[in-house]
């Protein structure tokens, strides 16, 4: 009896909640990833497209939840990303706050340390990239530091693993012994303002954390903390708010600064202090020499840009040569794998599950996957321009053309991604700072002809062109692509996305060594996304898209009894394509394509392009299947010269020319509709891209066609 | 008109003087020596050097061993300096809401040493003030009111239009960072754009007393690649022009 009176055991069940803050291009990620390896979750902060990235991991018996925070310079109001970071430190009830720094520019990434430090937060410093630091020639009192800051600091190279250990168990230090009011120095007169503020402040409600970041906010007079501080504690709020207008008007006063100079200046003037009593040796002034050197070629005046267009070019051809090898094996895969399932039936019987099976599930995936290995190629090439410093150079000499049409120098990578796939495309616009130039960008993406396009291109110029045109034709295809998603982006930003631009201040990073663990990482990223999506919704459609086109079946064939009245005299093959045609044509989708038959009649189109069209609506590929089974040709694929000869019998190359433009154009796949509607965060864009640009595509057939056919 | 005679000996002190007289011959047809030591609050001994020396100038005439009045000149003198008091008086009292017995301290002390032009400038500020106010009569309110001037004033309910962050005229004006070419060095002098634009340039460090240097200018002319503090930032043309230089030596 006695022992169920003793106390229990204490049980340290808790779980530590660490938030990671930094710049861009700090390496916070790099951290991020060598916390949490491969348990970890991307995602969309809600209604915005701002990534988010958390995760989870253990160390010595406790767990840890760790959030990577959108990379910011600093924590103003300005841009969605910094919003989020700033509510983030205010509300997010993270344990402890990991500020991760470049230890090659600490002087400005400093400035988020002790803006991190007037959240309230309990931050923990991590001095990354200390190698390259080091090699600079940087030598720091850490121990000094540690004095003046009061807090936690750690040395790392985040992507190479040295000093995580150490990190963690900072982490869990800070986490044991908070400091929510570390030594932020920011000079009497700043700290006598936000000390006049916070007496005001004294009868808010809600946490004395921070206080001093709210009340400096509320001297800057951002709209957010003035309308939230409003809100909520009507009278007492106000009083805040007029006493924070008051230091404001008394400081700019009396310095002949304006506020946003002056609070901006208190951060650098306590960073330059503090770098005064710890740095024990500058790095040389020739620190950045060798990436000094590199861009005198790579980012020349007259060379950068056709050493950037041969980079492009080498990557594109690397994916589609190298990548065409294991292309062959997957498709062999799936052709092999197709028919060891329909062997488990009988020769010649017709089975609902084996159709099924057999050209809905492995036909639909297998046509998407098969182009993997283009993809993990693409994505490796685009992560390694990305680690190298290169992207941010591609952009510096691509932004004067892409800005000429509303769009951002950076844009021009996600739309080169877009030649690959839309959907890694339209993720790659992540990369973008500015809500509208990500919404731009995105929406016309579609607009570069993607690689499952390829296929249709095959299939149709070769039907449809000499020899000495194909490639010409096709250049053409790709370079209108381009031209009217520039010409769509300029509409777009002077309708429905204007508004001013915004601040055009990039970074350029010196150029670094990528490791193969971080470009693997960020390949193996994307790239699951995309198989993911071949899981999930184009299994999905697959299946939809073959019930469309199986069902209704009919019993009895017109072939059948043609050939039984002797009209026709056929093989047993060419039967049962024509049997199939006949299917295709009962089916809900050629019923559909015969329903919008005069809808694209004045396009030159008939109801088999429309039944076609229905199928490149799930993968723009499946068009040349379609058309395949329209034609009774059976199996086809883009080599298939049988329905080649069909085509150019049939058509005329006018009718070509506005189906491939409608084609490059029109409604873009299922799946490149989901992933804009999850990274624009509603429907309403998704649903604008699919119409606006299936209407374009409308348009400029109908004129290519109408006017082609007065002259041809 | 007659130009005023210049006095090259009127000190403060004897200023004063005139003035107190003066003042005494508004209320009474001559100015006893006990009156005027009672309201300079001196002993009345050291009034007669005073008057002795105001009367060799011709500036003060002695009707009786006690009694003086003022010659023209010194009438003409005393107004003079009577005018600048009232008037400095007015300013520190009405305009700069200054207690009455300090307003006549500071003037006391302002008068003498004011040049003619600088007065002049004040007065003429101090009727615009009194005019502007009949026109726009919130104007001088506003003034008591903005927090600017008044410590206890509640908050101003108007965005001002600060001297700072407005943009410059350009010809022959201030140099920008867009001004400059490649290989050029410069000092930031005044970041003149406003909100997201401005908040993000000195975020990134581009401050006043800031060292910048250009390292090369896109193939189209812009964005421009700068070099601050040892890391590198591209600014497009507008961010470039908002930054406005001193070239170093």
């Amino acid at each position: 009896m006695s022992q169920l009176k003793q106390p229990l055991p204490e049980l340290q069940i808790r779980t530590i909640r660490v938030a990671l803050a930094g710049n861009p291009n700090s390496g916070k990620t790099s951290i991020f990833n060598a916390l949490t390896g491969a348990r970890q979750h991307v995602g969309n902060y809600p209604g915005v497209t701002v990534e988010k990235r958390w995760g989870s991991f253990t160390a010595k018996g406790t767990d840890f939840e760790a959030q990577d925070l959108p990379g910011t310079y600093s924590l103003t109001s300005f841009s969605p990303e910094e919003r989020i970071a700033q509510d983030e430190l205010l509300d997010g009830g993270h344990d402890v706050v990991v500020v991760v720094v470049d230890s090659t520019a600490l002087k400005r990434s400093l400035v988020l340390l002790a803006q991190v430090m007037q959240t309230g937060s309990n931050p923990v410093l991590c001095l990354n990239m200390t190698d390259e630091a080091e090699r600079n020639g940087l030598r720091l009192d850490l121990d000094q530091m540690r004095k003046l800051l009061g807090i936690g600091i750690v040395q790392t190279v985040g992507h190479k693993g040295i000093g995580v250990d150490r990190l963690v168990q900072a982490v869990r230090a800070a986490a044991d012994a908070p400091v929510r009011r570390p030594r932020l120095v920011l000079g009497e007169r700043m700290e006598r303002a936000i000390g006049a503020i916070r007496e005001k402040m004294e009868r808010l409600h809600g946490a004395a954390g921070g206080r001093d970041w709210v009340a400096t906010k509320l001297m800057m007079g951002e709209e957010e903390f003035v309308q939230r501080m409003q809100a909520t504690d009507g009278d007492w709020g106000g009083a805040a708010i007029e006493e924070a207008q008051r230091q404001r008007k008394k400081i700019e006063a009396s310095t002949g600064q304006d506020i946003s100079l002056f609070v901006t200046e208190r951060y650098f003037g306590f960073v330059d202090g503090l770098l005064r009593e710890v740095v024990l040796d500058v790095p040389r002034a020739d620190a950045r020499a060798l990436s000094v050197a590199v861009d005198k070629v790579l980012v020349h005046r007259a060379l950068g840009l056709p050493i950037f267009a041969a980079l492009m070019y080498g990557i594109f051809w690397i994916t589609f040569t190298l990548g065409a090898i294991p292309m062959d094996w997957i498709d062999a895969g799936f052709g092999w794998m197709g028919a060891t399932i329909a062997g488990f039936w009988p020769e010649g019987a017709e089975s609902p599950l084996r159709s099924l099976l057999v050209d809905g599930v492995i036909g639909g995936v297998g046509g998407v996957l098969v182009f993997l290995p283009n993809i993990l190629l693409l994505f490796i090439g685009l992560a390694l321009l990305e680690d190298t410093g290169y992207m941010a150079r591609a952009a510096f000499l691509m932004d004067r053309v892409m800005h000429r049409f509303g769009l951002h120098g950076k844009s021009f990578v996600p739309m080169m991604t877009g030649f690959g796939c839309s959907i890694p495309g339209i993720m790659a616009t992540r990369t973008l700072e500015n809500e509208r130039d990500r919404l731009t960008t995105m929406l016309v993406l579609p607009l570069m002809s993607c690689g499952a396009r390829l296929p249709i291109w095959m299939l149709l110029i070769p039907a449809f062109f000499a020899p000495g045109m194909r490639a010409p034709v096709l250049w053409l295809i790709y370079a209108f692509g381009i031209a009217l998603a520039l010409v769509l982006a300029l509409l777009l930003r002077r309708s429905l996305l204007q508004g001013e631009d915004a601040p055009f201040v990039m970074e350029l990073p010196p150029y670094r060594v990528p490791t193969a663990r971080a470009v693997l990482m960020k390949m193996a990223e994307r790239s699951w996304l995309y198989v993911r999506k071949a899981g999930t919704i184009i299994l999905g459609i697959s299946i939809l898209m073959w019930a469309a086109t199986a069902y209704p079946s009919r019993s009895d064939y017109d072939v059948d009894a043609q050939v039984a009245a002797g009209e026709l005299s056929l093989s047993a093959d060419e039967i049962e394509h024509a049997r199939a045609a006949e299917d295709l044509r009962y089916s809900i989708a050629g019923r559909v394509g015969r329903a919008i038959e005069p809808v694209i009649a004045p396009l030159g189109f008939d109801w088999k392009m429309g039944t076609a069209m229905i199928g490149a609506f799930a993968a723009k590929e499946v068009f040349v299947a379609q058309m395949g089974i329209v034609y009774a040709m059976g199996e086809t694929d883009e080599e298939s010269t049988p329905l080649r000869e069909t085509l150019a019998r049939d058509y005329s190359p006018l009718t070509g020319v506005s189906l491939m433009l409608f084609l490059l154009i029109s409604a873009p796949c299922m799946a490149t509709l989901a992933v804009t509607r999850r990274e624009a965060g509603s429907w309403r864009w998704a649903w604008l891209q699919f119409g606006g640009l299936t209407a374009v595509a409308y348009l400029v057939s109908l004129l290519v066609y109408q006017v082609g056919s007065v002259f041809v | 008109m007659t130009p005023r005679v210049e006095q090259p000996n009127l000190t403060s002190a004897l200023e004063d003087y005139l003035e107190t007289i003066y003042q005494l011959l508004q209320e009474q047809p001559i100015a006893r020596v006990r009156d005027i030591a009672a309201a300079r609050e001196v002993k009345a001994g050291s009034v007669s050097p005073a008057l002795k020396r105001l009367a060799d100038m011709g500036l003060v005439k002695y009707l009786r061993r006690e009694y003086v009045t003022l010659t023209p000149e010194g009438e003409q003198q005393a107004r003079r300096v009577y005018a600048r008091h009232r008037v400095l008086t007015r300013f520190f009292e009405s305009i700069l809401g200054m207690g009455s017995d300090a307003a006549q301290r500071d003037a006391c002390a302002m008068e003498h040493s004011l040049s003619d032009e600088g007065m002049d400038r004040l007065v003429r500020l101090i009727e615009f003030l009194g005019a502007c106010n009949s026109c726009a009569p919130d104007f001088l309110d506003h003034f008591h009111n903005c927090p600017l001037m008044n410590d206890d004033a509640p908050a101003c309910p108007h965005e001002c239009d600060s001297m700072w962050g407005r943009t410059l005229e350009k010809d022959g004006g201030p140099m920008s960072i867009f001004d400059m070419i490649p290989g050029d060095e410069a000092t930031v002098s005044q970041v003149n754009a406003r909100g997201a634009i401005r908040q993000r340039l000195l975020d990134m460090g581009i401050l006043p007393q800031a060292k910048v240097e250009l390292e090369r200018v896109a193939p189209a002319g812009e964005p421009v690649w700068i070099k601050l503090d040892g890391t590198q930032l591209a600014l497009r043309r507008q961010e470039a022009e908002a930054v406005v230089i001193e070239a170093s030596s």
